[in-house]
């Protein structure tokens, strides 16, 4: 690729550039996802109480918070007097509110599909940008299954994710089978290692199987003993185990413990969606026992706002609640919620950002936005800035130029 | 005749099979299309195909395929019957009648066993069914959600026909057989399939071994079929071509691939690489016409071949070999970008056109001919003919999508840029993609506003201009007269229904467009030398050949032989340029000025080759889920395609677990995708490639020397190669040489000989466990999970439970003693994982 055709295509993204923009402290990122739309009603943007049928409205009461003047639904309540920490984000807004998939891979990306181009998702673009803080440590870390929302995209499989879908089965690939000891692991790399010297000195003039070899001794060193260890949350206190509480919150626990090794992102995907049938895809029954999901993510994200706090890493560290759309205040015939994407919340806290506040309004049936809607991309460069990324800034498909987000604004009043 | 019903599942039986039944002929089945069939009613009806069975049990039925051979999809709801007339003695039987819809069992014309419709889902949340109950019977269950229906009858002895009617499909559900059959036993004994005598027992193990003669039967079947059904359009297309040779007059004589090779490399002052040992040429060679490594048999069979003629003797027989149509499906599912979405369509899935692929490689037909169906995108949409390759679900602008696939599959056009601008570094606008566009759709098309420049903030001007305006209608039009002036669509023999698709084909194969063939050529000469000569091999407006004249000359064969991929592949494989050893890497070429050919270039096996190799060495079989969401069958195809049990690494595909249900794991496809997607395959294909993201990378070692393929790889289990070898009576030297050959294809040197004697020798004599038995290790995926209910807790436990006991790997064999098993697997790993292992000689 020559120089003068990206030269060419940047001219157009310097003037994009220009406008000042904030730059935040943080350097790591913990993602907490809600898939299946969580309801922004029943969460953290409450209205007037419905009744589960023809009324509309919440599904339970609400309680104050430590934001004066900002109430969240009754079941956050372990979280609310740590509101102070949070930015409640109110008023994000996008279109996709038919298919889950579509909107999961809308709110990963930043953007909608293009058809030509594979979008590489939020992780992957920090990955990129910041790379892991020591090399014997990934940069991104999935905890949930594998699919292309997560994806590198054009960015290339080395700026993908390594994942977990069950905490104490720990990250396929880099946890030795069960029945691999250490003295059998010794074994086996001694073998492998004199493989891989005969190959060497059969090829010493090749310079692309000496590359091969190096990779393969590097592996080894990723998968020692140092990372491992962060997936062994025995060694944290029983106390504090409970307090995390379920297993998604040993998810939390163990997303701290691998941004505290040095992991730049990691997407902590909410998995117990049989506490209600149908997790945050709240149809129907699914709405029954919505308050058994809402309490549990309270009580793993409240122990996790206080124990970043307690290791000094809250200001470093992002959190971020996301999901793909929001549901509306109306119940279905089964008493559960569709889907609504028009206005719906997400939820940045730590970070270092200026937090304590709610950031836009919906009217009062949480139907519509009445104050500062905020785009996907804008809550993607808002991300950006807050880890010192500029959004603005290309990045290559090829030869194409393709901003970090699409146009996004970060929300200034946080920095 | 007596006839009794009752539907109660029976419990304590005994578990002997039943005495063999007195003899008859095949079974006789018909396929009904297109008729209401109401209570499966079929008088007046005419069958559409007829064949027989070897006993009542339909697990698969016969493809349908049009003139030219591409797929067909059969009316939904189809009907099968099926009727066969043997004696029985007199007595009371047992009739089993299983079936997951609508079906009716006759004796003798008189109704004695029934299954209901099958109610089409809308749900998510319902139920899991209760386990599976056994009891101390055999007999294979009832896998949900079919049923059984039992009629005791008295018959007479002597004669008595059966018969069989069933729905298949229906409004709301897959097209799909299920498990239909009919069994019959006597006093409690578990149940025969009802046929002859030599009808397999209803056991777990007959079953499936039923099932996999039955695809492989019907495999056979099809293809005979397809290729007679086609006949007359395979004459027609070999006249083209000879019409084609007679104009273009002789192959120019002397010119050869190494003339043209070795003249650039003398001029450059290059010295050839050395040429490949005898062992290196055949892993090569094998690896990339099969996409396997060679086995032990095979390595002994060509180094018995006479040394001068056994490279072109391996050569004719590996373009032969079956796997030359796997091997060559991977790569255009790449690019041709083969999308197809398991669960519900998101953006730009395709169907499964992987299929008539397949049927196309192993058909061999001519290359023209393969790019001329599928520009008309005709056959079955859901099951795989070239319609498939025409969706682009969720896409606004789905032709031109299309178009921009075949102008860099097929003319070395990328016209990716053009989708939403006139290209700044091309030599085409956005109309001219547009206006190929409408030609694949039949009717103008008109610009969808997503395919357009945003205006940036402050009215910054865009970096890149269109002329056209959102909304407006392009008409169809062959865009690339540089290329090729004029076509005679007329004289296509493929007779598509859109006659502007007919003549995008015709210009496309158009004899008199060298680029057709100079770009497949490239593209063949590209995937067996590791660089193209001319790169990039799908946008040649940015590159320049490095060899003109061999370009021409190739593509030039290629036009003579017919379009023939298999002539292509023998003039390059058996060329000195291909058997030399590697130099270099494919990136450090790019430069036309820099591509030699003093060998090939460096070249990791594919995903595909890795994992079908690895399998192939171990002596197993993939042993992975169905690539189905909706095992019920209660959805539609539309929404949940069912892509069938994989046997080789292409037939993998994305597992859309997009909504990170554990329910809707697949825990042993998974295990093989994450090693596929870390060594470059992509899961998800939503545009085309050429070229893969492979570059060796720490995850690549990490996830084959720990992830649960590997390790199952590695595992002496009771359906590993190894552990036969392990019990064999070989000495351990024989041990350690065989183990090397069938990992990697070679002898090892002394000092790994050495080694590896000394690791096995002290447990070497004491490795048998006397007396221990063989153990099955085929798993099964618990059968009662499927779309409609996997909301429910159990659903998702069952699936997690199941991706916890993967971890483990395959049960070890109770047949070699641990401390051998251990050393020897050991061993395994580390041939496996050997950098290597990884590498194309």
């Amino acid at each position: 690729m020559s120089f003068t055709r990206r030269g060419f295509m940047q001219s157009g993204a310097a003037a994009m550039a220009a406008t000042a923009l904030p730059k935040g402290k943080a350097d790591a990122c913990i993602f907490l996802w809600l898939g299946g739309g969580a309801a922004q009603i029943d969460t953290f943007d409450p209205k007037q109480r419905g009744d589960g049928k023809k009324k509309a409205g919440s599904y339970y009461d609400s309680i104050d918070t430590a934001i004066k003047g900002v109430k969240v639904a009754e079941h956050l309540s372990k979280t609310a007097p740590l509101l102070d920490r949070c930015v409640l984000m109110r008023s994000i807004t996008h279109s996709i509110v038919s298919e889950h998939a579509a909107a999961a891979n809308l709110v990963h990306t930043g953007r909608m599909p293009s058809g030509t181009l594979q979008y590489p998702s939020i992780g992957s673009v920090i990955a990129h940008q910041l790379g892991p803080k020591t090399d014997e440590v990934p940069s991104y870390v999935v905890m949930g299954y594998p699919n292309i929302t997560r994806d590198p995209g054009f960015l290339g499989a080395k700026y993908g994710y390594v994942y977990l879908t069950q905490v104490d089965i720990g990250p396929n690939g880099l946890v030795r089978p069960p029945d691999v000891d250490a003295a059998r692991q010794d074994r086996r790399e001694t073998l492998l290692a004199s493989m891989r010297d005969s190959h060497q000195r059969r090829n010493s003039a090749d310079p692309v199987v000496q590359a091969q070899a190096d990779v393969s001794r590097q592996a080894f060193r990723l998968a020692g003993p140092r990372f491992m260890n962060v997936f062994d949350l025995n060694r944290e206190s029983s106390t504090l185990r409970q307090a995390y509480g379920s297993e998604f919150g040993q998810r939390c626990l163990l997303a701290r413990r691998l941004v505290q090794s040095g992991v730049r992102f990691v997407e902590v995907s909410y998995n117990l969606n049989f506490l209600n049938g149908s997790g945050w895809d709240t149809h129907n029954e699914g709405q029954l026992k919505q308050h058994l999901l809402i309490q549990d993510l309270d009580q793993s994200f409240a122990a996790l706002l206080q124990d970043l706090e307690r290791n000094k890493m809250l200001d470093s560290t992002l959190i971020v609640i996301a999901t793909e759309f929001g549901r509306p205040p109306e119940f279905d015939a089964g008493g559960g919620r569709g889907h609504q994407s028009e206005a719906f919340s997400m939820v940045l806290a730590g970070g270092g950002l200026k937090t304590g506040l709610a950031v836009g309004a919906t009217d009062e049936l949480s139907k519509k936005i009445v104050e500062k809607p905020v785009t996907v991309p804008d809550f993607h460069a808002t991300i950006h800035c807050a880890l010192g990324i500029n959004p603005h800034k290309n990045l290559y498909a090829g030869d194409r130029p393709v901003p970090i987000t699409d146009g996004g604004r970060p929300v200034l009043e946080i920095f | 005749m007596r006839i009794l019903l009752f539907f109660p599942l029976l419990t304590g039986l005994i578990g002997a099979p039943a005495p063999p039944l007195p003899s008859g002929g095949p079974v006789r089945v018909e396929i009904f299309e297109d008729v209401a069939g109401k209570d499966l009613d079929l008088t007046g009806a005419s069958a559409v195909d007829h064949y027989t069975e070897p006993a009542f049990a339909f697990p698969h039925t016969p493809a349908k395929f049009a003139p030219n051979a591409i797929p067909l999809d059969r009316s939904t709801p189809y009907f099968l019957r099926a009727t066969y007339t043997r004696a029985f003695p007199a007595g009371t039987y047992q009739f089993r009648l299983r079936a997951r819809g609508s079906a009716r069992f006759f004796i003798d014309g008189n109704p004695v066993a029934a299954t209901k419709p099958q109610k089409p889902n809308t749900s998510s949340d319902d139920p899991v069914p209760p386990p599976i109950e056994r009891g101390n019977t055999p007999l294979r269950p009832v896998v949900y959600p079919h049923q059984d229906s039992l009629a005791t009858v008295t018959l007479t002895a002597g004669e008595h026909t059966f018969s069989l009617v069933a729905a298949v499909g229906g409004k709301g559900l897959y097209p799909s057989t299920g498990e239909l059959a009919v069994g019959v036993s006597q006093r409690g004994e578990v149940d025969r399939l009802l046929g002859p005598d030599s009808a397999p027992v209803l056991t777990d193990a007959a079953w499936s071994a039923y099932v996999a003669s039955s695809f492989a039967r019907h495999y056979e079947s099809d293809t005979a079929r397809r290729r007679a059904v086609s006949r007359e359009v395979t004459a027609a297309w070999t006249e083209r071509h000879k019409a084609l040779r007679a104009k273009m007059g002789a192959a120019t004589a002397g010119a050869d691939i190494d003339g043209f090779i070795d003249a650039k490399l003398s001029v450059a002052g290059v010295q050839p690489a050395p040429p490949l040992s005898d062992l290196e040429f055949l892993r090569r060679a094998t690896l990339d016409t099969t996409g396997l490594v060679p086995t032990p048999d095979q390595v002994r069979a060509f180094l018995k071949d006479a040394a001068a003629s056994r490279r072109r003797n391996a050569i004719d027989r590996l373009v032969d070999d079956p796997s030359w149509a796997d091997h060559w499906v991977s790569y255009w599912q790449d690019v041709l970008a083969e999308n197809p979405g398991i669960l519900k369509p998101d953006l730009n899935n395709t169907g499964p056109f992987r299929w008539w692929m397949h049927q196309s490689f192993s058909d061999n037909i001519s290359f023209d001919r393969f790019a001329a169906d599928l520009v008309q995108m005709e056959g079955s949409a859901t099951l795989g003919g070239p319609a498939s390759f025409g969706l682009a679900t969720l896409n606004d602008a789905p032709m031109a999508a299309k178009a921009d696939i075949l102008g860099q599959a097929f003319l070395g056009q990328k016209m990716s840029c053009a989708r939403c601008h006139d290209a700044p570094f091309h030599p085409f606008k956005q109309k001219d993609l547009f206006a190929m566009a409408a030609m694949l759709n039949g009717t103008p098309v008109s610009l969808p506003v997503t395919s357009t420049v945003p205006q940036g903030e402050g009215g910054r001007k865009p970096a890149v201009t269109s002329a056209l305006k959102p909304g407006e209608l392009i008409a169809p039009e062959w865009p690339f007269a540089k290329l090729v002036a004029h076509a005679e669509s007329g004289a296509l023999p493929a007779a598509g229904t859109v006659s502007t698709r007919r003549e995008l084909a015709a210009y496309i194969i158009s004899p008199e467009n060298d680029r057709f063939a100079q770009v497949v050529v490239n593209r063949v000469w590209k995937r067996y030398m590791g660089v193209g000569i001319v790169e990039p091999a799908d946008d040649w407006s940015r590159g320049r050949a490095s060899h003109p004249e061999l370009l021409a000359h190739l593509g030039r064969e290629f036009m003579l032989s017919g379009y023939n991929m298999k002539h292509l592949a023998k003039l390059i494989l058996n060329s000195r340029a291909y058997q030399r050893k590697a130099v270099g890497l494919p990136a450090d070429q790019m430069s036309s000025a820099k591509r030699l050919f003093a060998g090939p270039a460096h070249r990791n096996l594919t995903a595909e080759q890795l994992v079908d190799s690895l399998h192939l060495a171990a002596g197993k079989t993939f042993d992975c889920e169905e690539m189905n969401l909706n095992p019920a069958g209660d959805r539609t195809a539309k929404q949940f395609l069912n892509l069938g049990n994989p046997v080789r690494g292409w037939q993998m595909t994305a597992l859309s677990n997009e909504r990170d249900r554990p329910a809707l794991a697949l825990p042993i496809a998974q295990s093989i995708v994450d090693v596929m997607s870390t060594f470059g395959w992509r899961q998800s294909r939503q545009s085309p490639s050429t070229d893969r993201d492979d570059a060796p990378s720490p995850m690549q070692t990490l996830i084959l020397a720990n992830g649960v393929l590997g390790t199952r790889m590695a595992r002496l289990s009771d359906d590993s190669w190894f552990t036969a070898m392990a019990l064999g009576h070989s000495t351990v030297a024989e041990l350690v040489e065989e183990t090397f050959l069938r990992i990697l294809s070679r002898n090892p040197e002394a000092g790994e000989k050495e080694s590896f004697i000394s690791l096995l020798q002290p447990v070497y004599a004491s490795r048998v466990v006397a007396g221990a038995a063989s153990r099955a290790t085929k798993r099964e995926s618990d059968g009662r999970v499927s779309w409609s209910n996997h909301l429910s807790a159990e659903a998702s436990l069952i699936r997690m439970e199941e991706e916890r006991k993967l971890r483990f790997g395959d049960q070890p064999t109770a047949r070699l003693s641990k401390e051998f098993r251990e050393r020897y697997e050991d061993m395994l790993w580390s041939l496996m994982n050997s950098p290597e292992f990884a590498m194309v000689p």
